[in-house]
């Protein structure tokens, strides 16, 4: 047994892994952190530092996790023989090949075949790995037709299941018709089938195929897979690929000559993974090791002692970065490329120093702020609003909590009025200017207006034709707008309200005029402010804001929440792995709370969510807002707005406008909400009617 | 029959802003739990503005009443402001023209508060909010008075029940205003406004049990 030193871990996630800490969990764990945990710390020698960085998570809670594993018995149980000599294996060939993950079963299981143990754990990989709008790409074989069988990966959306080479007669029971129905059929996916045979007879007719539109159509959706899921073939004398029937027109003698040593979807490759050209290349239909290479995550499912060769072969020219195998063949493929023995390595590193007890996180308890007198924050940030924007907004009165624009209520023109507390920047001084809002009235911070400074609005606001108050929807602002909106009535102005409702987390579809109204308002804000700039009547004003309100979705997340200026205390808690769906605009607890996942779970989660109630068909037109709470940055903003468009591009749907930053905030709060409006074509005029304001601008 | 003079009453106003702007902190980090940690806050800020404008005035109780509701209903806006802005500015109109206030006129004056908030808000009681204090505390008061009980203990009785109805705020889910839309997750936390009510409430009596004759 050679014991080998732990190396200093240097590249815990590697820079080829596409996902980050906690959710990005690697698949060997299976899904428990404390196991993580404690594999990082007792066998790899990491310090909890490295521990908190390596998982994401606080270094109070790799503490809490060690002493809470030690309490549940996690450590003092000797991690089972079979599982710690998977574990090491998975981790050394992941290591060694470079690969995205790694998943070894133990070898030693008497129950199940090992075609039906690498189906369960590919099947297990797929869950974790597949993701929603995905295109992936499946080759043939047992082994694939195994995970199909085994495969669930409920609540998934817009999944392309593609088949990866043409098709082969039914002589064998895993044809790849079969293969990637079973996978369709498994995620729920939708299923493109290849419509000409994997192997023709010439040349000729493998171009004239090549021409069909229909499998041009159906090689297009190949090109675009961005997962693929493979087994490998060996040669060896009692491979099934001789039985298979998949060559069964050519001899593999031609092959076996050049030294290949396994298939890789229906493709030779030698000992070290280079393509093999043969007399089969101008006659196959499907897949080429080129694009196969080109495919983001690329998994491969293959496992017994015969496929060693093939397996490092394939490894060795690169063309899987997930690989899913049995650990007595993973033993085998690290031997064959000279890593020494590695069985029993880490078995006696186990550490002798006890923990320290888990200590109480020390917080500090009050966040720093740029502030004077925390009593005048508003005063000051409204005067600095003014002095900046002299352009395009001035006060109403000195104190400056109604703003009107400069270039904005004329004769003849509904007025527009909106508001909302401080604490929002730039909502909703930001949406005051020709096109947009008329005047804003700004409350203290997280509180609506009084009815004064709205009732000032409402005066300078308008324009002999009414005024319409568009405005989220919270207590406290209703009562002060419909206070304003009796006392304008009873100086001969009318006024009619759109109240703003887009966070549809907030309440139930059946309460959806209880909903709150969030960043979406930027979108009713433009349509009404365009509404009311087209000279439209106060009452068509009103239906096309609400129209607006009705098909604008919201859905925030907060990660951390924010502090008040006052207190410079968080208002609320949230665990230190924790996240909040539903978040509000003023950090109200939101519906749900859940542990830390990747951006690309979280948006799918929204998404799916939005997707619920739009309903959207192929062809639709949207606009799409990606909103910080305040402190999260752009950089964060762009990875969820790229998968907010990966989802509607896989549902077909078109992006017509688009905004990311810093809309509607909720003071320093980390998160960001999505919203989508879904347009039509009178909402399109609107949205791209020019406005002037200091946080909108379209010409 | 006990009663307390109107006139330079204004002080007991100064006593309830002492205690509003002292628990200013612990109303916002309850409000913080389930609402957006401003309550404190904002009725600091008012009412200490109010406290500003009233200081080395020699005002009735109903004029010291008067200005505050108006504070709290032109400046403070949230829900608070005008829901305290009409409760305050209700006490004015009924101690009017009253120079000695008797429990009669203190229950009158309770009841117009009520209504006011009523007419524009649209909670009832156990909903968790303000009025789980406000209307028992009403309601023991003249369950008091009715006994033939005297007007200082019809005060303790009042206060009584508004802390024991504030405190019942802890097992309700809120039904109305931002935590509403937690559901249970309100439950086992005060409500603010519940809280500042019951403030307000004692404040108030005890300043007036202290100048009965």
């Amino acid at each position: 047994m050679t014991v080998k030193q732990a190396q200093p871990r240097k590249n815990v996630s590697s820079k080829d892994n596409p996902s980050e800490p906690f959710d990005a969990m690697p698949l060997r764990y299976g899904d428990d952190p404390y196991v993580w945990a404690c594999w990082l710390y007792y066998e790899d020698g990491m310090t909890q530092g490295d521990i908190a960085e390596a998982m994401g998570i606080s270094r109070a809670t790799v503490n809490s996790y060690l002493a809470e594993a030690r309490e549940r018995g996690i450590v003092n149980i000797s991690i089972e023989p079979a599982r710690l000599a998977s574990l090491t294996v998975a981790q050394e060939l992941k290591r060694h090949f470079g690969l995205v993950d790694c998943l070894v079963v133990p070898s030693d299981d008497k129950a199940r075949s090992l075609i039906e143990r690498l189906g369960g754990a590919g099947a297990q990989a797929l869950q974790r790995l597949l993701k929603s709008g995905d295109t992936i790409a499946v080759a043939w074989g047992r082994t694939v037709l195994s995970i199909g069988e085994r495969a669930l990966a409920p609540g998934l959306q817009d999944v392309t299941v593609v088949q990866a080479t043409g098709g082969t007669r039914a002589s064998f029971g895993y044809t790849p018709e079969l293969c990637a129905s079973s996978i369709a059929d498994a995620v729920g996916g939708k299923l493109i089938n290849i419509s000409a045979p994997a192997i023709v007879s010439s040349n000729d007719i493998r171009d004239m195929f090549m021409r069909e539109p229909l499998i041009e159509s159906q090689f297009q959706t190949l090109a675009r897979a961005n997962k693929a899921l493979f087994g490998i073939s060996s040669l060896r004398p009692n491979s099934t690929i001789h039985t298979s029937g998949f060559f069964e027109s050519v001899s593999l003698q031609d092959y076996l000559a050049r030294n290949a040593v396994g298939v890789v979807a229906g493709r030779f490759i030698d000992g070290h993974g280079r393509a093999i050209s043969g007399p089969l290349d101008e006659r196959t239909i499907g897949i080429s090791l080129e694009m196969l290479k080109n495919i983001e995550l690329r998994i491969a499912v293959a496992g017994g002692f015969d496929k060693v060769p093939a397996i490092l072969a394939m490894l060795r020219g690169g063309y899987a970065n997930v690989l899913i195998t049995d650990a007595a063949t993973a033993r085998g493929i690290l031997n064959a490329d000279g890593v020494p023995e590695i069985d029993q390595r880490g078995a006696h590193r186990g550490r002798v120093d006890s923990l320290p007890a888990a200590s109480k996180t020390t917080q500090r308890i009050y966040t720093k702020k740029f502030l004077n007198n925390p009593d005048r924050v508003v005063d000051e940030l409204l005067e600095g609003i003014v002095k900046s924007h002299v352009h395009l907004l001035h006060p109403i009165d000195k104190s400056h909590r109604a703003l009107v624009a400069r270039n904005g209520p004329r004769s003849g023109k509904v007025g527009l009025v909106i508001g909302g507390g401080a604490g929002h920047e730039p909502g909703f001084y930001g949406y005051v200017g020709k096109g947009l809002a008329d005047a804003v009235a700004i409350g203290n911070i997280f509180s609506s207006p009084p009815p004064g400074p709205i009732l000032r609005c409402t005066e300078a606001a308008s324009g002999g034709e009414g005024v319409l108050f568009v405005y989220g929807n919270y207590a406290g602002d209703v009562m002060n707008f419909e206070m304003a909106a009796e006392m304008a009535e009873a100086k001969g102005i009318p006024v009619r309200t759109v109240l703003t409702t887009d966070d549809i987390a907030s309440s139930p579809l059946e309460d959806r005029e209880g909903r709150r109204g969030v960043a979406g308002n930027l979108f009713i804000f433009k349509v009404a402010g365009a509404a009311c700039d087209l000279g439209f009547s106060l009452a068509k004003c009103e239906t096309l804001t609400r129209k607006a309100n009705d098909r604008t979705y919201t859905v925030g997340v907060a990660l951390e929440p924010c502090s008040m200026p006052q207190t410079r205390r968080h208002n609320f808690d949230i665990g230190p792995d924790d996240i909040e769906f539903g978040m509000g605009i003023h950090g109200e607890p939101g519906v749900v709370r859940e542990k830390m996942m990747t951006a690309d779970a979280i948006t799918d989660r929204v998404m799916d969510r939005i997707f619920s109630e739009m309903k959207p068909a192929a062809g639709d037109q949207v606009a799409v807002l990606v909103n910080s709470f305040g402190a999260t940055p752009l950089m964060e903003l762009y990875i969820l707005f790229r998968r907010v468009e990966q989802r509607l591009n896989a549902k077909g749907v078109t992006i017509v406008a688009n905004w990311v930053g810093h809309y509607c905030t909720s003071l320093d709060m980390v998160g960001a909400s999505i919203s989508i409006l879904h347009l039509d074509d009178e909402l399109t005029v609107l949205l791209n009617h020019p406005c002037d304001s200091v946080t909108l601008k379209m010409s | 029959m006990q009663t307390f003079k109107n006139n330079s009453a204004a002080a007991i106003v100064l006593t309830i802003a002492d205690r509003i702007v002292e628990n200013r902190a612990y109303l916002s980090e309850i409000d913080g739990k389930i609402g957006d940690g401003d309550h404190g806050v904002n009725m600091a800020k008012g009412f200490g503005m109010a406290a500003e404008q009233l200081k080395g005035q020699d005002t009735t109780l109903g004029q010291a009443f008067e200005v505050l509701g108006n504070v709290l209903m032109d400046e403070i806006g949230g829900s608070m402001g005008p829901l305290y802005g009409v409760m305050f500015t209700e006490f004015a109109d009924k101690l009017k023209g009253h120079d000695d206030v008797d429990p009669k006129v203190f229950s009158s004056m309770l009841h117009a508060g009520l209504e006011g908030i009523q007419s524009i808000g649209s909670a009832k009681v156990g909903d968790k909010t303000l009025l789980d204090a406000l209307v028992p505390a009403i309601e023991a008061f003249d369950g008091a008075i009715a006994a033939s009980r005297s007007f200082d203990s019809a005060l303790d009785a009042l206060v009584e029940a508004a802390e024991t109805g504030r405190d019942s705020t802890l097992n309700l889910v809120a039904k109305i205003g931002r935590s509403a839309r937690l559901g249970e997750r309100s439950l086992g936390v005060l409500d603010a406004g519940a809280t500042s009510c019951a403030i307000i409430l004692k404040e108030i009596s005890i300043a007036a049990k202290s100048r009965l004759h």
